[in-house]
């Protein structure tokens, strides 16, 4: 048999898989589904938190006895994007039914113990289990200690004490990671979903068309045509593997997408996922799908029946989140010994890529080189249980 | 023209074909008839070479379908035990799909399929999936894509099993049809009646051995039954356990 007419066949197999699965509706919804909940997720998630921090630049600040602290009042009222209103005369009931975020009370004798330079008490009504508020809460507290420290520099300075020897340290934060890396760190949920997307995208076909056709019973009249098994092999992974791609282009293009409709600038993220990405991000997610599909064509086609063959996937769907996990654990870095490693390589290639830090061709290599290799090593298997009599006639 | 000498399958423990001999000649039906578990599939597998034999040769039209499977492969038309349909796909794609793996395509395998459906009336079902098809029905769709490439020689693994009195009738008339146009036609079953019907030549398989070979009137002077049911008993010994 010459290559070509090998070659041929295996195109004949990978289309019938493709047209078959296309024509199932159930796996297809459910390739749709895991493709497009990941974006939407993400986009529901980053769209609160953006509104949260709108929330904290702009804040409303009821106060309750505003006419015994007018300076403050002045003074908060000059801060930007904030807006005091008289407070409600039951404060801590309208903080714990949630009508208000926070509130501030002014006692009675706050006036009298200013004027003498003694503690002045303020209250700030806050409910600390409320994660949608605390951006609003710690801001009007910000705001409060920022009015404090400026009133003691004035005490200090009529005293003739300079401000500076009560503040001892001078902590200034000096943020090195660009804003394009922080936005990768912050959305390190679209790589996974990404390689989840390559991973969940073949596997129907890679199952189906191994462990499903055997049980189906139509593997045996399939054997009987005058083809390689390798050919067979080699379509059915096709397939699979062009599906995965594809469902890798899919999510990438809803995540694009996505960024374009999120006012990331308002949370301080810049992440931009144009049509400049698309090329680097299939060069480094591409060659995984080539060997997810090919690992899933191995194990489905090992297992003893669909139903084991579905229990596998369940199990293996964890690899393409690993290295996520894995690196939220132990910061990876970029040493040149990760791109060695299927799931790990393309992962870090696909971070490096979102964050606008373009890894170098020779990781690229690396990686797709590595995905490659273990891809033929692992058709080569299945070409081999293939010929195997004890795998295609059931044990 | 296929020919099996002396073919030996064991699986595990258990001696499913043990030393199978016969010769199925071209312009010829041959029936291999055998009590459930002799031996009949495992025999047709190891011929359509899915199987190899442990010891022993097969031949195809001179071709060893032992070291050649492939060379064999493209010689024969096969219609395995149970006929694996794909049900997303219609008829028409089944063959499609097989033609294109047996290496045929565009005019050949256009003209080739319309022959096909005229030949097992299939018009109707031809380009409806196969998912809700009648056992009949599927017989048709499994027989047209056996005989896609116009193979000389052509397998059946009981295709009548489980078929209604037309279908089974549709099916003998296929069967006598390519025999008409000088093929090889083997054909196995586990009904004597059918065998004795159809066949010109009937090699009985038991425990994995050929027990007879002849015609149906030469079965029944050997075993002095004027019944070939008689004869099929006796010889398949299976009436060790009526004597006891």
């Amino acid at each position: 048999m010459t290559p070509p007419r090998t070659a041929r066949q295996a195109l004949i197999v990978c289309r019938k898989e493709l047209k078959d699965s296309l024509r199932d509706r159930r796996a297809l919804w459910s390739i749709i589904f895991s493709v497009v909940i990941g974006p939407v997720l993400i986009g529901f998630m980053m769209n609160r938190l953006a509104d949260r921090q709108r929330d904290a630049d702009s804040v409303r600040i009821p106060i309750v006895g505003l006419n015994r602290a007018p300076t403050l009042v002045n003074w908060l009222n000059q801060q930007a994007g904030v807006q005091v209103v008289e407070g409600p005369s039951d404060a801590e009931k309208a903080v714990r039914e949630q009508r208000e975020s926070v509130v501030v009370i002014v006692p009675d004798d706050f006036a009298d113990r200013f004027r003498e330079s003694r503690p002045a008490p303020l209250q700030l009504i806050s409910d600390s289990s409320r994660n949608d508020v605390r951006a609003s809460v710690q801001r009007v507290q910000l705001l409060l200690q920022q009015y404090a420290a400026e009133i003691s520099s004035l005490r200090l300075i009529i005293r003739g004490i300079s401000p500076a020897a009560v503040r001892p340290l001078a902590i200034e934060q000096i943020e090195v990671s660009t804003a394009q890396q922080r936005a990768a760190q912050i959305l390190t949920f679209i790589p996974m979903f990404i390689m989840v997307a390559g991973f969940v995208g073949g596997m129907q076909i890679a199952t189906d068309s191994t462990a499903g056709e055997r049980e189906r019973g139509s593997l045996e009249p399939l054997l009987v045509n005058p083809t390689p098994r390798g050919a067979f092999v080699t379509g059915k992974w096709m397939a699979a593997a062009l599906a995965a791609i594809l469902s890798v282009c899919l999510t990438t293009v809803l995540c694009a997408q996505l960024t374009r409709l999120l006012s990331l600038e308002d949370m301080g993220i810049r992440l931009e996922i144009g049509p400049q990405h698309v090329g680097p991000i299939l060069l480094a997610v591409g060659p995984m799908c080539l060997f997810t599909a090919a690992l899933q064509a191995a194990v489905a086609t090992l297992a003893r029946s669909f139903k084991e063959a579905q229990t596998y996937m369940g199990v293996l769907v964890l690899a393409p989140m690993l290295p996520g996990v894995i690196s939220s654990l132990y910061p990876l870095g970029n040493s040149a010994w990760l791109y060695g490693i299927p799931m790990l390589g393309p992962y870090t290639l696909l971070t490096g890529v979102l964050g606008g830090r373009f890894p170098d061709p020779s990781a690229f290599l690396t990686s797709a080189g590595t995905c490659l290799l273990a891809s033929a090593i692992l058709i080569r298997i299945t070409t081999g249980l293939f010929r195997s009599e004890h795998i295609i006639f059931g044990r | 023209m296929i020919e099996i000498t002396d073919a030996r399958k064991r699986f595990g423990s258990v001696t499913a074909v043990d030393g199978v001999s016969f010769v199925a000649k071209d312009g010829g039906i041959t029936g291999l008839l055998g009590p459930n578990g002799a031996g009949k599939t495992t025999t047709l597998r190891m011929l359509y070479a899915v199987m190899k034999p442990d010891s022993g040769s097969v031949r195809v039209d001179d071709v060893d379908a032992v070291a050649a499977p492939q060379a064999a492969q493209a010689r024969l038309g096969v219609l395995p035990d149970g006929f694996g349909l794909y049900p997303r796909l219609t008829a028409r794609e089944h063959l499609d799909y097989f033609g294109a793996l047996q290496g045929i395509d565009g005019e050949r395998l256009a003209r080739r399929t319309e022959e096909l459906i005229d030949l097992l009336d299939m018009r109707a079902i031809a380009d409806r999936r196969t998912g809700g098809f009648s056992h009949g029905e599927r017989t048709k769709v499994g027989l047209a894509r056996a005989l896609v490439h116009d193979p000389q020689n052509v397998l059946l693994d009981e295709p009548t099993n489980g078929l209604d009195v037309m279908s089974t009738r549709a099916v003998r008339a296929i069967v006598r049809r390519l025999r008409d146009e000088g093929r090889c036609v083997l054909f196995s079953s586990h009904v004597m009646q059918e065998v004795s019907a159809l066949c010109d030549s009937i090699v009985v398989i038991a425990s994995g051995r050929v027990v007879a070979h002849g015609t149906a009137n030469e079965l029944r002077h050997q075993t002095g039954s004027d019944n070939l049911e008689d004869a099929f008993v006796a010889l398949a010994g299976l009436d060790h356990g009526e004597q006891a």
